[in-house]
């Protein structure tokens, strides 16, 4: 998720508790109203105080304690597997009666309403747990997923921002992720509904690109053009691939020679363009992954390249620092002192795929001890919305999304796992043996 | 020449067997700057590298030494030779210092400036780091050559962390470079480089480990004969390897790294 969405943006983004640029057209009040409710989320519920409490002492703790020089990195005695499980379980128990899945679950106010565009791009997460790991379960939920957004769409062919139930906007990027849902869901099921839908959206996002390959206007978030559109571009190039449609891969391939113009020869990534908001390493990993699984998709050599650089920027400051800073200013300068922990997750889903693609083991092995760090901090006890929880920040009162688990996290997480899990397979089985001893 | 010795500690075995390489050249220290052995950054630093048990079991071996546990007389073995005059081990600084007359000064940061002060006038024309903090620029400009380290790979290819474990993994002939250091990390110019004779047949990594080690005091001393005699010249490193540093390793790969060494068990079975 981005988290800011076009008109509730201040529903899903926690920094929306003290947000720079907010003014007197209506936001600061609905802001209010929302901080008061989390805060009054404790006295309606306060059995959600100890863990509360725990989750405070035990981030104190760890932010005091932990380990910065150069010569370790975190480790944790959980295997993959037992946290990819309490990952997928927290996904699962997030899946709301309607079908679709919450955004979070606050610590102060419980679970959110159905998250359209987190409930799309889960979906891929779930079939591909459900074939590593041979769960109906997993299967049940993205199927579950599919048809809640098949009730959503437009007739325009878009999809709505926002929380369920707020008053309907088609968004551009919304649209984006969930076509990636409904792209899986048309691969593992041939159901022509879902691949109906799914050219739907896409036309209507093909419709709405500007002459430049960007995309921004009414359905843009601040109406302005975004790098981390990149997301979308992605999604289009699947569709293309899916339904052998060309049309898609040139939409595709026109923004993301966009997103690549704003790539600084420093490594930076320009556009992200979220006014109001720093650069949360969620929203430059967002371009990331983006440009590069769009670059893998349409062949684009230089958009691997071109991700590389960042990438390697990001990795040495997770070497040398232990973890990523939440946000960032431009050319990575002054990083802010919490961690976002699905930025993280996404990092080393990016780190993961350079691998793959160019089989630098300087990427394999920072994303090992990426996954190792993120496996140390989801809590293995506590009740359903805490166990198997990615925290929006670490810690939990960091600036992006302030006291919640986060459902986009916890997909990105899995992702990051089951990525490492398969490379890390074809590493032993394949790759060392065909090598020569060193000497 | 007046060379200075850098150490991680003043219980350094490496240090110690760098020390005498030197003296037996003819090379007597001027000098030797430790880092505190007790110091919690040092302390945490150990905690990184053998981890929590490491040092727990290192403690209570140290404290309650027992047959069983106790240490080796030289922790590194490949060093025995060059620790050992007649039937006496030198195990560290203060030894080799009281046998060749040269102070040692202890501190708990190599850069800070009592240490650069106490380095300034000792004056030297090369110091020998050993180990110990990441060097700041005041501390590298003050000899008059340079401040030498041996690092544990070839350079430019492999730099940083954990080097002969990547040095393996990317085929990168395993050996030392002996180079002069600067502000970035092992990007200082090169003075010269040096494989390792059947590197891959090593017991385990950290036999590789200690026997890069005793290797790369064995050439710095034919180093620091060649500057003596000014037939060598160090050589800047090509800015396109710039991108080359490598960071501590994670377990897996570090698993990877082991299946590429020729154990003797798995030579016997080939010969066979």
């Amino acid at each position: 998720m981005r988290s800011v969405d076009h008109c509730t943006q201040s529903d899903v983004n926690g920094s929306s508790i003290r947000p720079r640029g907010a003014n007197a057209n209506g936001t600061m009040p609905r802001m209010l109203a929302k901080a008061l409710k989390e805060a009054t989320g404790l006295l309606r519920a306060p059995q959600r105080v100890p863990p509360l409490v725990q989750r405070l002492v035990s981030d104190k703790i760890r932010i005091t304690f932990e380990q910065k020089h150069l010569y370790s990195y975190s480790t944790s005695k959980r295997c993959s597997v037992e946290t990819l499980d309490a990952l997928l379980r927290w996904i699962v128990q997030a899946q709301r009666p309607d079908g679709g899945i919450a955004a979070y679950y606050s610590l102060l106010s419980g679970y959110s309403e159905s998250y359209p565009e987190v409930t799309g791009y889960i979906v891929p997460t779930l079939y591909e747990f459900a074939r590593l790991c041979g769960s109906h379960e997993a299967v049940d939920v993205a199927e579950q997923a599919t048809l809640w957004l098949l009730s959503l769409q437009m007739p325009s062919g878009a999809f709505p921002a926002g929380l369920h139930g707020s008053e309907p906007h088609p968004s551009i990027f919304n649209t984006g992720q969930i076509l990636q849902g409904l792209v899986r869901a048309y691969v593992e099921t041939k159901r022509p509904e879902i691949m109906e839908a799914a050219l739907a959206a896409g036309d209507w996002l093909v419709g709405e690109q500007q002459p430049d390959g960007s995309w921004s206007g009414p359905g843009a978030y601040q109406h302005a053009p975004h790098t981390y559109y990149s997301m979308v571009a992605w999604a289009l190039a699947e569709l293309s691939q899916c339904a052998n449609e060309q049309k898609y891969a040139v939409a595709a391939e026109r923004n993301l020679d966009w997103v690549l113009s704003h790539f600084r020869t420093s490594g930076w990534v320009d556009g992200i363009n979220l006014r109001a908001h720093p650069n949360y390493l969620h929203f430059i990993a967002y371009v990331l992954q983006g440009a590069l699984e769009c670059g893998i998709l349409l062949r684009r050599s230089d958009a691997i390249d071109a991700v590389g650089r960042p990438a390697l920027i990001l990795l040495r400051k997770f070497e040398t620092n232990k973890h990523l800073p939440g946000a960032f200013e431009a050319d990575f300068k002054n990083g802010h002192r919490f961690t976002c922990l699905t930025g993280n997750a996404q990092m080393s889903c990016v780190w993961l795929r350079l691998f793959e693609m160019t089989q630098g083991l300087r990427y394999l092995n920072a994303a090992l001890k990426m996954n190792e760090m993120l496996k140390g901090m989801i809590p293995s006890r506590g009740a359903q919305g805490i166990l198997g929880g990615v925290s929006g920040s670490c810690p939990v009162w960091g600036r992006y999304q302030p006291f919640r688990n986060i459902s986009w996290g916890c997909k990105f997480f899995a992702d990051a796992l089951m990525l490492e899990q398969r490379l890390t397979e074809s590493f032993v089985t394949s790759k060392l043996k065909a090598l020569p001893c060193a000497s | 020449m007046r060379i200075v010795i850098l150490s991680s500690s003043l219980y350094s075995e490496t240090a110690s067997a760098a020390a005498l390489r030197i003296a037996e050249l003819g090379y007597i220290p001027v000098g030797a700057v430790a880092l505190r052995t007790l110091d919690h950054r040092t302390l945490l630093r150990k905690v990184g590298q053998w981890g929590t048990r490491g040092v727990t079991k290192y403690g209570r071996n140290q404290l309650f030494p027992s047959r069983k546990n106790r240490f080796p007389v030289v922790n590194n073995p490949y060093l025995e030779p060059l620790l050992k005059r007649g039937d006496r081990v030198f195990r560290n600084l203060r030894e080799v210092a009281a046998l060749h007359a040269f102070p040692t000064v202890v501190c708990s940061d190599q850069n800070a400036s009592s240490s650069t002060a106490q380095l300034k006038a000792w004056s030297p024309d090369l110091i020998l780091f050993t180990g110990g903090n990441i060097l700041r620029k005041p501390v590298l400009d003050v000899p008059r050559l340079g401040v030498l380290n041996v690092h544990l790979a070839s350079l430019p290819e492999i730099r940083g962390m954990s080097s002969p474990e990547w040095s393996l993994l990317q085929n990168v002939p395993v050996g030392i470079t002996i180079h002069y250091m600067d502000t970035g990390i092992d990007t200082g110019p090169i003075l010269q480089k040096y494989e390792l004779p059947d590197a891959a047949r090593s017991e385990s990594l950290s036999d590789l480990r200690n026997r890069l080690i005793a290797f790369g005091i064995e050439k710095v001393g034919e180093v620091v004969v060649a500057l003596d005699r000014g037939v060598v010249s160090a050589i800047p490193q090509p800015h396109d390897h710039k991108d080359n540093q490598f960071f501590v390793i994670h377990e897996f790969l570090k698993a990877r790294a082991v299946e590429r060494l020729v154990t003797p068990h798995q030579s016997a079975r080939r010969f066979e």
